[in-house]
């Protein structure tokens, strides 16, 4: 499903990734774990172009995403939710979900409606459509956009430390949206702290740090028996 | 010489029509103003760089230029260029809008890019990384939300091309400075005249005043953003 090739990322002259070859396949859930400045995020918002790799190949849903691609027919496909939830403000929760399958893929309005009730109905939040979003909680405002990136019906989600910025209380309840997500058999990239979801829900671990993949495998193999020092040092901390 | 305060009783209905016509320059100048101050708030934030270069070329210009002397460029200017032997009739007004249009284009384009600027990157991310392109991005969530922190600034631009339309005076449109000009010509009574003059400006500005407050309340109800 992603395919990604000696991925290469500069900032300037600091190299944030250096050289990152992985492959996510169909249906997997595949968490991304590791220290701030790992350049974990970096790696996600390169899969959907919001960064602009410096260097290396990147593959989405057989689609190569060089300069060329139309890279808004990727995005489509790709749905992303990102740690401060960038819900559209002026615009209540239905209204958020509904306005890229209008605009993007000309659904017509009622059947954009219907959708976006039910996926309102998905992540419980039924009776909030009206609402604007400095009226929802922060949990609340992470599962209307979970729901908005999935009105889209896309192949891949990616989550961007999507809990991170929530009250411990709220965590869980978008954590829930997410496993039920995997459950489903969605295409997932979780660059999360969330070592219990990590545990639980990943089929592969990806362990990061200074801009490489220092370990991967099954969760119960990197948390039980981590290789890499880097990996065993970062769990100690953390665990 | 005795203050004759009758003679702005008499002239009130000619000084109305001066201010009437004074609304009417402004808002047409409003509409130009705003039409290139969206285009070149856009052009000004343009990836191209030669985009870029025109439009900063052309705020500097026509901010950093006295509008007086702008409006004698396209008062004089237009018809030479254009190699008119006379002016058609009522040029005068066609030419003082266009001359404040440019001009105020050059402010409202600064407030519109400030505005956009305002706006969270995430926003943007957001609308792209559902598949928007980044026309779409910017009509349906980046545009509505700049345009309302832009009010209060507009509303300064617009009370301040209210009162800076007095100038067209020179190229003898009949708005309220002129008229009141004239009748003080007659009457010799300038005090009075002119402190008329001043009170139908201070009434005009209040309205649009009143209008932004307005504006800013409804559509501040809804959300914090």
């Amino acid at each position: 499903m992603i395919l990604v090739k000696d991925l290469h990322k500069y900032f300037g002259k600091l190299e944030v990734l250096k050289g990152i070859n992985c492959h996510i396949k169909e249906k997997e859930v595949v968490v991304v774990i590791g220290p701030s400045g790992s350049g974990k995020s970096t790696f996600l918002r390169c899969l959907n172009k919001l960064e602009e790799p410096t260097r290396g190949e990147i593959t989405v849903d057989g689609i190569p995403l060089n300069s060329d691609v139309n890279v808004n027919a990727i995005r489509r496909e790709v749905g992303m939710v990102f740690q401060r939830f960038n819900l559209f403000p002026h615009m209540t929760a239905l209204e958020n979900i509904i306005l890229a399958p209008e605009v993007v893929r000309k659904t017509n309005k009622a059947e954009a409606r219907k959708n976006g009730m039910e996926l309102l109905a998905k992540v419980g939040l039924y009776d909030k459509a009206d609402e604007y979003p400095d009226r929802l909680s922060g949990g609340q405002q992470q599962r209307v956009a979970i729901a908005r990136a999935l009105a889209m019906k896309p192949k891949i989600m990616l989550f961007d430390e999507a809990t991170s910025a929530l009250d411990p209380e709220m965590v869980g309840e978008v954590l829930s949206v997410m496993k039920d997500l995997a459950r489903e058999g969605m295409t997932m990239v979780v660059v999360t702290h969330e070592m219990g979801f990590a545990r639980e829900v990943g089929d592969r671990v990806i362990f990061m740090d200074e801009g490489i993949i220092m370990e991967e495998g099954k969760p119960n193999e990197v948390f039980e028996n981590p290789k890499n020092p880097r990996t065993q040092a970062f769990l100690s901390k953390i665990l | 010489m005795g203050m004759n305060w009758h003679v702005v009783v008499d002239n009130m209905p000619i000084l109305a029509k001066g201010a009437l016509l004074t609304l009417e320059l402004t808002a047409g100048a409003v509409a130009i103003g705003v039409i290139i101050g969206l285009f070149m708030a856009l052009a000004r934030l343009s990836k191209r760089k030669v985009v870029r270069a025109g439009a900063i070329a052309y705020i500097d210009f026509f901010r950093g230029t006295p509008l007086l002397v702008q409006i004698f460029l396209v008062y004089f200017g237009i018809p030479m260029l254009l190699k008119w032997q006379t002016m058609p009739d009522n040029y005068q007004y066609t030419a003082g809008i266009l001359a404040m249009g440019l001009n105020s284009g050059a402010y409202i384009a600064e407030i519109f890019r400030a505005g956009i600027q305002s706006i969270d990157r995430g926003q943007t991310e957001a609308a792209r990384s559902l598949g928007m392109t980044q026309a779409q991005a910017l009509r349906y969530v980046i545009l509505p939300q700049a345009f309302k922190r832009t009010i209060p600034p507009l509303g300064n631009e617009f009370i301040a091309l209210l009162k800076d339309s007095s100038l067209l005076s020179i190229i003898a449109i009949q708005e309220l400075f002129y008229t009141g000009k004239i009748i003080v010509g007659r009457t010799y009574q300038p005090l009075p005249m002119y402190l008329a003059v001043a009170l139908y400006y201070l009434v005009m500005t209040q309205l649009i005043a009143q209008w932004v407050a307005y504006m800013e309340r409804r559509l501040g109800k809804n959300d914090l953003g």
